[in-house]
């Protein structure tokens, strides 16, 4: 049991190793096995520098060691071990730190700008470096929730919906730094928790407390149709007549945006705070009140079907988000003030733990331009640079 | 001989034969018995004369009978199987033979007749010649049918018989002339023919038997009579024609006949007789063949019986052998018994004690381990008779001899007929009981989900102790009111402080309207009630309760109130005061009614009837619902739906109804001091905390005195709450904990709540002995928040 016979293999061709087994140690970790390969790559090509690599055993990361692994996993220890390896995704920098005047209840960045909404009853745009460019005001209450709408060369046009029931258009000039409210859009009759755009970047969607989801269409402002739930986080499907709604009525539900009818109800024990849904995957996570981040297929028929519990907070999960270029990753953001970046391959520990707030974390996103976010109670928005790895290129 | 021959032969003219004169003696000897042989021949020679008929009526029977057999073979050899048919086919066997041989039997008594043999001779010769042609007749239609009858009769007569056969033989030896008379070979002929002959006849020889040369006249008759002594004893002799001197034997012989003895001499006719069938019973069988069934001569009566039991069979009215009932037949002669009757006392029977078997204390020499010491004999005198272990004391002798006479032995005897009649022996039934099986079964507390479990969110901005809270019926909402003057409002899922208010007092209640079309807090502290709209939630909702407190018009005369009503303006109107309610005391508590409209606050004081008020806020009118002081009001609360009104006392929660205004229940809490109420949404049961750390189920329902009681909090309750929607309810102490309760309530009447404590929740800090003040749940989640003597307010989900 001392040693395994193991053959490593990797879909990177720059990294790639022959194909003959190995006999690795039992007991080695992560670390053995990353220098096992480093040595080999290091015979087979002289210039290579020591790069980390993370271990993959049928699709499960790799976090104890090999035996502690393969004993929990129940995979034979007297066959050859096919293990899988990849470039460890680094852990993200902090960057920036961008002070608010209040807490940050929500954050949206596209490749250029920031958009933070804030308890400060405004909304705030950033450079990705960290510079405040713009202050949105003309909300009388909290804005809790922004969004990007389109970018149409230097001129944008984004969303902020706050506690005064509103939602507000605005189009904002890059180059002039000028803002203008293009429409506000009243309707609810709660404040407006959250909103979404489709993929098509036409239509929107506003949830709230007043139990009501509506359909915008952001061109011409106009109602489009109006549903009955308990508090939404709506989430747009990349297909654009479907929405997908977290309810604090402890349902997910499939919504025809066409119809308005409910196509499938997923049914939780607990309170939904947030929702993402990963087009790369097809899943849905959901964040609630009980801790867990769930995965949930929006296709089942069946609503209680839960793929995966990621399993690691200790506070309500208050923001998940899908990394928009890894069809594995997400992140997630807990009251209890830590950020968690998952892989959906390891859903017992998560990849990296960001404990950069010192407070409760109301907010995370991810960008294309390896910028991860994260904006909280303490009045604070962190920026992380990440590395997004080779194999990234295929997911 | 002769005669009798030539009789039988004119038996036709039995008058004719009458005239004859000649052997008048046997005619005479005749006359009684020919009327019955007349009669009997007449009957036989109408027999003969019916023969064809006879025959053709037998033939017709037995044929029928032979028919019959033919078609219903198979069934005579059935019922031949059976013993009953073959007994009956013996019994009609019998009764055939005795119909037909009754031509035999009617004869048989003058053949049995000694006094006439000659006559009967001849009878015998009739019936001879009748019975052989009986024969005939029977023989000619069925060979098989006449062998049967000929050996019945063969077999059942055959004494008869034999006497037929002797007799038969006899006549053959003295009617066969040339055996008859060797000395005359003339034969059977009248001699008359030779009269005029001088020979009589020709002997064996051929020579001519010559008559006497003298012919005996009367004279010569005369006087041979006369002369010759042996005259008696001389015979003539017809065929001869001459005379013959019988020797003595002869004469014998014919004295012999004429007393009517046997001829001869030697024959003892009083010979024992040696019976061919004794009566005894041999061991064997003179012939074991069975009959056979040849012999069996169905009736035709027997025959029409069993058609119609074919027939009745056939049509199914009978069935045939019945399966008989095999199984025994038994009678349970207690199966009527009442069990409990005096027979049901034997089912308890116990027997009688038994008497316990002498050990070594009763031995004569017992160990010396029995005997008892000084000190111990002393406490066995001094015990009572009944405490004493044993009944006498162990005693040493030396010898069996030695001991002496039993003195107790009457004492003892006695002691047990006491315990075998007097003693009453009842089976007691031993009621086993595990103690583990008397606590209820509660569900476990994993089933009851779902109820708080852990700690979420910590409301954090307080800087004193926060005596109050309350949440909004949407739950988007917390209000709080703490003892730093503050009232303060929260966002529930984040913790975030929306609004801060600063009031004149330390704050001692806060309520939030539960009426979702109203947006009101009522905020109490130190004499004042202040009615805050917070401008949270929906704006029309905000807006139009604004409009409902300013459309107030006072009415036109005024009354006194007990408090004064104030709008609020200015600074505190952007603030959020609305309304303001000065109370001649300090208020403790204020509550909402359901409705929205109502709002009672609570003025505790011992001495004054006004403790209670009850303010219509769209009115701004006040009532003091009670004129009399039932004793310290402690906290008072709505019926959710009926106009109930529930106070509470230090010990006791009155109900009031509203509408009728009297006093409805009065409840019992057994505690010393009560210190928070609630009523469960349904209306029927209620929670009181207290000061003494108990919790107080009540059924409403049930009874006035508490349902349940909990003693699960250490130290005193401060706050009791239910949920409006799950089972559950919670109450806070100050230990620090909250413990959440199952308490399921069911609309059927009979069944009662079920209350299973769930989870003990632990967070808040304890501050100056004071630990958790206020619970209340969530209006729509199961969850739970607390306010602590911390100075924070915990949601725990």
């Amino acid at each position: 049991m001392s040693q395994l016979q193991t053959r490593f293999f990797t879909d990177n061709k720059k990294y790639s190793v022959d194909d003959v087994p190995f006999s690795i140690p039992a007991a080695s970790e992560v670390q053995e096995l990353s220098n096992v390969i480093n040595k080999l790559l290091e015979a087979k090509n002289g210039s290579h520098s020591q790069i980390e690599f993370d271990f993959l055993v049928r699709g499960q990361f790799l976090r104890t060691s090999l035996s502690n692994h393969m004993e929990a996993e129940g995979i034979s220890t007297e066959d050859v071990v096919e293990i899988e390896y990849v470039e460890r995704f680094t852990a993200p920098q902090p960057e920036e730190c961008m002070m608010h005047d209040d807490w940050i209840s929500s954050v949206e960045a596209d490749s250029e700008w920031i958009l933070t909404g804030s308890y400060d009853k405004t909304a705030r745009i950033w450079s990705l470096e960290g510079k405040a460019v713009m202050t949105v005001a003309g909300h009388t209450d909290v804005v809790k929730d922004v969004a990007w709408v389109r970018r149409d060369g230097l001129t944008s046009l984004l969303l902020t919906a706050s506690l005064d029931q509103t939602i507000l258009l605005w189009e904002w000039n890059s180059e002039r730094n000028k803002l203008k409210a293009r429409h506000c859009c009243r309707g609810h009759a709660g404040s407006v928790d959250t909103i979404a755009t489709d993929p098509t970047r036409t239509k929107f969607c506003s949830g709230s407390w007043d139990k009501m989801l509506k359909i915008w269409s952001a061109g011409t402002i106009g109602l489009w149709v109006v549903w009955y739930s308990v508090l939404n986080w709506p989430t747009w499907l990349n297909k654009t007549e479907e929405i997908c709604s977290a309810s604090w009525d402890h349902t997910i539900r499939l919504w025809d945006a066409e119809t308005g009818s409910v196509k499938t109800t997923l049914t939780g024990s607990k309170v939904f705070n947030h929702i993402s849904y990963s087009p790369l995957c097809r899943r849905l996570a959901s964040g609630s009140t009980d801790r867990h981040v769930r995965l949930w297929d929006p296709r089942s028929k069946d609503g209680s079907l839960v793929l995966l519990s990621l399993t690691s907070h200790s506070g309500w999960v208050t923001a998940v988000k899908w990394a928009p270029s890894h069809e594995h990753q997400l992140v997630s953001g807990s009251l209890d003030n830590l950020v968690k970046l998952w892989d959906t391959r390891s859903c017992k520990t998560p990849l990296y733990d960001v404990s950069a707030h010192e407070d409760k974390v109301l907010c995370v996103d991810w960008t294309d331009s390896r910028l991860m976010l994260s904006g909280g109670a303490d009045n604070k928005l962190y920026t992380y640079r990440y590395t997004a790895c080779e194999t990234d290129a295929g997911a | 001989m002769r005669t009798v021959n030539l009789e039988s032969q004119k038996n036709g003219t039995m008058s004719k034969a009458k005239e004859k004169s000649a052997k008048k003696r046997v005619v005479e000897e005749d006359d009684d018995q020919l009327p019955i042989f007349d009669k009997d021949v007449t009957e036989k020679k109408a027999g003969e004369e019916d023969d064809a008929d006879l025959s053709d009526s037998e033939e017709s029977v037995f044929s029928g009978l032979e028919d019959s057999g033919s078609d219903s073979h198979d069934e005579e050899e059935d019922a031949e199987e059976g013993d009953d048919e073959d007994d009956d086919d013996a019994v009609i066997l019998d009764e055939i033979l005795t119909k037909s041989s009754g031509v035999e039997t009617a004869t048989e008594p003058p053949a049995t007749d000694k006094n006439t043999p000659t006559v009967n001779m001849g009878v015998l010769f009739l019936l001879q010649k009748q019975y052989s042609r009986v024969q005939n007749v029977k023989t000619a239609p069925k060979q098989k049918r006449k062998m049967k009858k000929g050996e019945g009769v063969a077999m059942d007569d055959g004494g008869e018989k034999g006497l037929i056969n002797t007799r038969h033989g006899d006549e053959y030896e003295h009617d066969t002339s040339d055996e008859e008379d060797i000395r005359n070979t003339v034969g059977n002929i009248p001699m008359e023919w030779y009269q005029d002959y001088p020979h009589i006849g020709y002997n064996l020889d051929g020579k001519k038997i010559f008559k006497p040369i003298r012919n005996k006249d009367e004279l010569d008759e005369f006087l041979d009579k006369m002369e010759n002594p042996d005259y008696w004893r001389t015979v003539h002799d017809k065929t001869t024609a001459s005379d013959i001197r019988l020797s003595d034997e002869q004469v014998d012989l014919v004295h012999r006949l004429q007393k009517g003895q046997f001829g001869d001499v030697n024959f003892n006719e009083y010979e024992p007789s040696v019976d061919f069938f004794t009566n005894e019973v041999m061991i064997h069988p003179v012939t074991n063949r069975p009959q056979d069934k040849r012999s069996f001569i169905p009736s035709l009566i027997e025959k029409e019986k069993v058609s119609k039991l074919v027939h009745a069979i056939k049509m199914g009215w009978i069935k045939p052998r019945k399966p008989k009932e095999t199984t025994p037949q038994y009678y349970d002669l207690w199966a009527k018994e009442d069990p409990n009757a005096i027979l049901g006392r034997h089912k308890m029977h116990v027997p009688a004690p038994k008497m316990r078997l002498p050990g070594h204390e009763e031995s004569y020499n017992p160990p010396p381990e029995y005997l008892l010491t000084e000190e111990e004999r002393m406490a066995w005198e001094q015990q009572d008779a009944e405490d004493r272990k044993l009944p006498f004391l162990p005693q040493k002798h030396s010898c069996l001899r030695a001991v002496p006479a039993f003195s107790r032995f009457i004492h003892e005897r006695f002691e047990r007929c006491l315990d075998l009649y007097l003693c009453p022996r009842q089976r007691k039934m031993r009621v086993n009981v595990n103690p583990e099986d008397l606590i209820p079964k509660l569900p476990k507390p994993k089933d009851l989900q779902p109820f708080p479990t852990t700690m979420s969110l910590v409301y954090i901005g307080h800087s004193s102790l926060v005596r109050s809270i309350s949440a909004s019926p949407t739950g988007q909402w917390l209000v709080s009111g703490s003892d730093d003057c503050t009232v303060r409002f929260w966002e529930v899922n984040t913790g975030r402080c929306m609004k801060t208010l600063e009031v004149g007092g330390a704050v001692k209640s806060v309520a939030w309207n539960p009426n979702p079309a109203v947006c009101l807090v009522a905020v109490c502290f130190e004499s004042t009630v202040l009615l805050l709209n917070p401008g949270l939630g929906d704006r029309l909702v905000v807006s139009s309760t604004d409009q409902l407190i300013t459309s107030y018009e006072p009415p036109e005369e005024d009354k006194e109130q007990a408090v004064t009503w104030a709008l609020s303006e200015g600074p505190e109107h952007d603030n959020g005061h609305r309304l303001t309610l000065t109370h001649p005391k300090a208020v403790k508590q204020v509550v909402w009614h359901g409705k929205g409209d109502y709002l009672a606050s609570v003025m505790p004081d011992n001495s004054s009837n006004l403790q209670v008020l009850i303010h219509q806020v769209s009115k701004r009118r006040t009532q003091n619902p009670f004129r009399k002081n039932k004793g310290l009001v402690q906290c008072v609360s709505f019926h959710p739906l009926r106009p109930y009104f529930f106070v509470a006392t230090q010990r006791y929660v009155r109900v009031y109804n509203l509408i009728k205004q009297e006093l409805t229940k009065k409840l019992m809490t057994n505690c010393k001091w009560i210190s928070s109420m609630a009523i469960h949404p349904g209306g029927d049961n209620l929670i009181c905390g207290s000061y003494d750390c108990r919790l107080a189920w009540f059924d409403l329902d049930l009874s006035t005195k508490p349902y349940k009681m909990l003693r699960h909090h250490k130290k005193a309750l401060r706050g009791v709450a239910y949920h409006k929607h799950y089972p559950l309810f919670a109450s806070g102490a100050d230990d620090g904990s909250v413990i959440i309760c199952h308490g399921m309530v069911y609309n059927d009447l009979l069944q009662n709540p079920l209350i299973v404590p769930v989870k003990v929740l632990k967070g808040h800090q304890i501050t100056h002995d004071l630990g958790v003040l206020d619970v209340t749940f969530h209006p729509t989640q199961p969850w739970v928040f607390s306010s602590g003597a911390d100075a924070t307010i915990r949601l725990f989900t």
